[in-house]
């Protein structure tokens, strides 16, 4: 309840309410980029210093490894359980798998303050889990489009693998966050002290704006788009976080993770890209229709996940590993 | 009375990831300049959409505008035309009067 009620959950709400009453408020888009920049930042450095104070272990590298393989899986089990239920095309099946497969960033961040709220602890290293997760899928989504297609020219396949390889690889998210632990893990606790004032302090307020702008964007998403979906699309965006969490959560009872670390893998298998899988999808398969996955990434499973998903899954975390 | 020369203005309006592959058709074509311009708001496919209302930028609009001879633009045209066909965009060529044709 205590999740729930906190302002980072409250202000999302807050951006949800209104933009589904119409409200033309609105938070400038470059800001909004900045606020998106600088949460990563201070996540990737926190935890780049957390790993700069512990070895990376046998159980490490097999966490890393999970997520690679839940990020290419995760998207067959959604792209089937799609193309079975929903009547959604081929193309629009795999496109939203691809979501599905990757992770949601402000879903982490959040997760990370509540875990801090609930007082259990997590390591640094799972910013680099998020960021191993963010590609696999795409490969996943494109290959489920593009089997049994008429191939392309080599021309025209290799300059797509070029420029789908740009936008993947070097993408804010995975730049930031990969670049921030790098820098965290170098400067270490003397040296993120110095930066404290500007990343630690703020944080919490710069969330709550943040995801006062996310509220904002999911329900104008959810207004625009949820016409165009039927009952089993919605009702797909609600149950398949669930599948990719409990997934995680038997990955990480193998592995043997704590429950805080546990709770960040169900987090990252349940959440649904928003940001960086949309964009590859616009480029690599722009007969999809972006209305179908960003309404459901966006509009349908991240304020499931900010609502019942984060509370239910640290819950569940500690009960199997606590 | 300023002398005007008759060129063929193309516009495209297309989705921004999008923008460098068509970016690209004009460059091998030959056309030497063009203007790219922000896409605020419209609505079209049963769809509204409008800038800054999407996180990830994907859905987000441009318009290309360039300005050239015939016998560049055609080609130009036919290729763009083409890219179309699987994208989200709206096509459109008009003749157009310059001042200073020696700048297309």
């Amino acid at each position: 309840m205590s999740t729930l009620l906190s302002p980072v959950v409250l202000f999302f709400a807050l951006g949800l309410v209104v933009a589904l009453l119409r409200s033309p408020m609105s938070v400038p888009q470059s800001f909004a980029k900045g606020l998106a920049i600088y949460l990563m930042m201070a996540i990737g450095l926190k935890g780049g210093v957390e790993m700069s104070k512990t070895a990376l272990d046998g159980q490490v590298f097999a966490v890393f490894g999970a997520a690679t393989i839940l990020s290419f899986g995760l998207p067959f089990i959604a792209y089937a359980a799609l193309r079975f239920t929903s009547g959604l095309s081929k193309t629009d099946a795999a496109a939203t798998a691809g979501h599905y497969g990757s992770i949601s960033i402000v879903t982490f961040v959040a997760a990370i303050e509540a875990l801090r709220m609930a007082g259990v602890p997590s390591s640094g290293y799972l910013v680099a889990v998020a960021a191993i997760m963010e590609t696999p899928a795409i490969i996943s989504a494109l290959w489920l489009a593009m089997r049994g297609s008429k191939a392309k020219s080599a021309e025209e396949a290799s300059r797509d693998r070029g420029e789908l390889a740009r936008e993947v690889l070097l993408n804010a998210s995975i730049v930031v966050l990969l670049g921030a632990l790098v820098i965290g893990a170098v400067a270490g606790e003397d040296g993120f002290e110095r930066l404290s004032p500007f990343f630690v302090a703020p944080f919490q307020g710069v969330l709550c704006l943040f995801m006062l702008d996310m509220g904002l964007n999911a329900g104008r998403g959810l207004r625009r788009g949820w016409r165009k979906l039927g009952v089993a699309p919605i009702a797909f965006g609600l149950y398949m976080p669930l599948i990719g969490a409990s997934i995680g959560a038997l990955c990480g009872m193998l592995i043997g993770m704590p429950a805080g670390d546990m709770a960040l893998l169900m987090v990252l298998s349940a959440s649904a890209s928003y940001i960086a899988v949309p964009a590859a999808m616009r480029l690599a398969l722009p007969e999809s229709d972006p209305s179908v996955y960003l309404t459901l990434s966006l509009g349908i499973t991240f304020p499931f996940n900010i609502a019942v998903g984060i509370p239910l899954y640290i819950a569940v975390a500690t009960m199997m590993a606590g | 009375m300023t002398e005007l020369h008759t060129k063929l203005r193309l516009e495209l309006i297309i989705e921004s990831p999008a923008l460098r592959r068509a970016e690209d058709v004009l460059k091998d074509c030959g056309v030497t300049g063009w203007t790219v311009v922000p896409g605020l708001s419209g609505f079209g496919g049963s769809t509204r959409w409008s800038r800054g209302t999407d996180i990830s930028e994907s859905t987000d609009m441009v318009v290309v505008i360039c300005i050239g001879d015939a016998d560049v633009l055609e080609p130009a045209l036919e290729r763009l035309h083409t890219m179309l066909a699987r994208r989200i965009g709206v096509l459109n060529v008009s003749d157009v009067r310059v001042l200073r044709p020696g700048l297309f």
